[in-house]
């Protein structure tokens, strides 16, 4: 092993974990309704009457249990997006993660709250904060969020 | 009531991209001995110690216990924090509370990293949701991307703003023996042509990655008074969370909830009614270029939408009315467990009159703030004044 | 309703820096030769090297080689080794304390029968051929006959 005067000994590993994560109830409710009616649900508030996405058993806000299921739009705005060109390696594979891709923090149409999605576009001069976007959805689905949605589309393009 | 409790002293070790020459156990030893020297006392002298740090950035877990002799952990009361970005001034509250409850009178806060020995977007990610957010979140950049896109569609900020933020942070870690990144000639149009790395953010706007530790040791008003000629007293300290997902804040950056909370509560406690006037100095924990300008906001130095023009003016540069960063913040040195820390030991270095040649003249009162985890807010007043 | 299981891995390549005393410790190794360090203060010998003694806050710079016999001071039998062990038959990890050591070294028990490794009591260092600078450069320790 070579190395510089100031420098010591270096071993290179792979941290490498398999864990099996348990949805839980409700998002398990939130996945059956997108992989079998390809409907995407939000959770309402009765206290402040706010629709949340992803569904949570209670408002951290009001701190009340939320029970109100109600279904949201696939259609929404984008509220923050970008293009990420630094490649990086990702977790879930331990391989590099193909870049470049667009994401966005998509608030859809009913929801108070915002989720991280693919966007189609790869040219960060024709995203913008604002702007409608579509989900596209992938069949067969499957039951998870970013198999079943492929990616969403900027509206009018 | 709380005690009264102070900074009494500080050490931090040479920050660099990678500290090849050391371990994690050295690397820790350096900055606490340095903190020992600096207020002449032995690690005897030490009743406590609270010890933090973000896993799993070395790679494996508990990465303090494999350097437990190495910061006095020996048979010593002592207990670790990991709360992501924030996880050094949690340390340093802790320390704080330890002190402040009459448990303990010397205790030693201590934050480490080596981000050079993992990938360090790689293990943030993993901070993201592993069915809502994982498959997309981009690490600490993806993130920053996102929010400052909303903070520029928001506020108007300009790209040229944030980018001055960048140059004054690295101009100022010149005057920093400690510092990472020292750059003294880079303007803004390097920032602005430097490698996008997730729009709008590019390599220059972004903090770097850095391997390195703080430790700080914080007493009881008489032993502070013993040991040190000009203790940092603390004023009031704050935390405040965020909901859990990356979206559940409209506007997680420009109006950060918990920033705005976290920061009026300590301002109450402490009395300001005008931090921009009442403080002298501020060490804030910015990540990215826009964010510094978004937490001027966020922080009360300006109004709403006014960060841009705040930098503009030059306000928080070291000749203007609230200087921000003395040291070079995040944006030039960034061992992420140590951060928060640094933060903090710089305001104190700061109100102490100990930061040589990043000094700002007549510091009576200085802020520290952590951000991290899920945009979770710390918060620190010193001050020199009892 | 079916519960929602989702299954992932989290896969994180890293470089773990040995420092100063670790790495004069691992090129010892690789030359076949056993280095530890002695606090002047206590007196106690650290093997693996310490280049700093947290007991008596103070640093170390005095090294001294041990020779490559001990005793067994304690071991356990793993029936079943994990996917990171050399093998799929049942190995003995022991606890070392090199003569003239304070503190132990784990390591393989080899050249002996599981059912047989109660009886050791004094052990030795067996050198692989091609040595890594390494902890595996020492194969395993044999029972001293
Ligand atoms: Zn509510
Ligand atoms: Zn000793």
């Amino acid at each position: 092993m070579t190395k510089k005067d100031d420098e010591t000994q270096r071993v290179q590993y792979l941290l490498d974990i398999e864990y099996h994560y348990a949805a839980g109830e409700l998002a398990t409710r939130f996945f059956t309704e997108l992989k079998e009616a390809g409907r995407i649900m939000g959770m309402r508030c009765s206290g402040c009457h706010r629709v949340y996405l992803p569904p949570r058993p209670v408002c951290g806000i009001c701190y009340k249990e939320l029970k109100d299921w109600v279904p949201l739009s696939d259609e929404g705005i984008i509220v923050g997006c970008t293009v990420v060109h630094l490649p990086f390696i990702d977790p879930m594979t331990g391989e590099q993660r193909p870049v470049p891709y667009g994401f966005a923090i998509i608030r859809l149409d009913g929801a108070s709250t915002s989720i991280y999605h693919f966007v189609d576009e790869t040219d960060e001069k024709k995203l913008r904060v604002g702007q409608r976007v579509k989900a596209v959805f992938r069949e067969p689905r499957t039951g998870s969020l970013h198999h079943d949605i492929k990616y969403f589309r900027l509206v009018g393009k | 009531m709380p005690r009264r409790v102070a900074i009494i002293s500080t050490g931090q070790t040479k920050h660099r991209a990678k500290r090849r020459d050391v371990n994690v156990r050295e690397l820790i030893t350096e900055a606490v001995t340095r903190a020992l020297e600096e207020a002449d006392i032995r690690m005897k002298d030490i009743d406590a110690v609270v010890i933090g740090n973000m896993e799993p950035f070395e790679g494996f877990l508990f990465p303090e216990l494999w350097a437990v002799e190495g910061w006095g952990g020996y048979l010593k009361p002592s207990v670790k924090f990991n709360t992501g970005g924030t996880v050094g001034t949690t340390t340093a509250i802790a320390a704080y509370y330890y002190v402040a409850s009459g448990i303990y009178d010397v205790v030693l806060a201590i934050g480490f990293e080596k981000q050079s020995e993992g990938h360090t977007q790689t293990a943030i990610t993993t901070v993201g949701d592993p069915i809502w957010e994982r498959a997309i979140m981009a690490g600490a950049v993806g993130n920053f991307a996102v929010m400052a896109s909303t903070y520029i569609h928001d506020s108007g900020v300009t790209e040229e703003q944030a980018a001055k933020v960048a140059v004054k942070a690295r101009r100022n870690a010149c005057n920093n023996e400690y510092a990472h990144l020292q750059m003294p000639d880079i303007t803004v149009e390097d920032v602005l042509k430097s490698r996008m790395l997730a729009y709008p953010v590019k390599l220059l706007d972004m903090c770097p990655q850095s391997d390195g530790a703080c430790a700080v040791v914080f007493a009881e008003e008489s032993r502070a008074k013993q040991l040190a000629p000009r203790p940092a007293w603390i004023k009031a300290v704050a935390t405040a969370h965020e909901q859990q997902y990356m979206g559940d804040s409209p506007k997680r950056l420009a109006a950060m909830r918990s920033q705005v909370a976290a920061s009026r509560r300590a301002y109450a406690y402490a009395g300001i009614t005008n931090p921009r006037k009442e403080l002298d100095v501020a060490e804030i924990y910015e990540v990215a270029s826009f964010a510094e300008l978004a937490m001027y906001e966020n922080l009360g130095f300006c109004e709403r939408g006014e960060g841009g023009k705040l930098i503009d003016a030059g306000v928080t540069e070291m000749t203007g009315e609230l200087p921000v960063n003395p040291s070079g913040g995040v944006l030039s040195t960034n061992p992420i467990g140590a951060t928060a820390l640094i933060r903090v030991a710089e305001a104190a270095l700061q109100v102490m009159g100990k930061a040589g040649k990043r000094q700002i003249d007549g510091v009576r009162t200085a802020l520290a703030t952590g951000y991290g985890g899920n945009a979770w807010t710390d918060v620190m007043i010193l001050s020199r004044d009892l | 309703m079916d519960e929602w299981v989702v299954h992932q891995r989290i896969k994180i390549p890293f470089m773990y820096t040995a420092g100063r005393a670790l790495t004069r410790f691992l090129e010892g190794l690789a030359r076949g030769e056993i280095w530890a360090t002695r606090c002047a203060s206590c007196g106690r010998v650290y093997l693996p090297p310490l280049n700093f003694c947290g007991r008596c806050w103070r640093g170390i710079d005095r090294w001294c080689q041990l020779p490559p016999l001990g005793e067994l001071i304690s071991y356990t039998i793993i029936q079943r080794p994990l996917p990171e062990h050399p093998d799929r038959s049942p190995l003995i990890l022991g606890l070392i304390r090199l003569d003239g050591a304070d503190t132990n070294l784990v390591h393989l028990i080899g050249d002996v029968d599981p059912s047989e490794v109660e009886r050791v009591t004094r052990v030795r260092a067996v050198w692989r051929d091609e040595r890594p600078a390494s902890i595996l450069a020492i194969s395993h320790f044999a029972p001293l006959t």
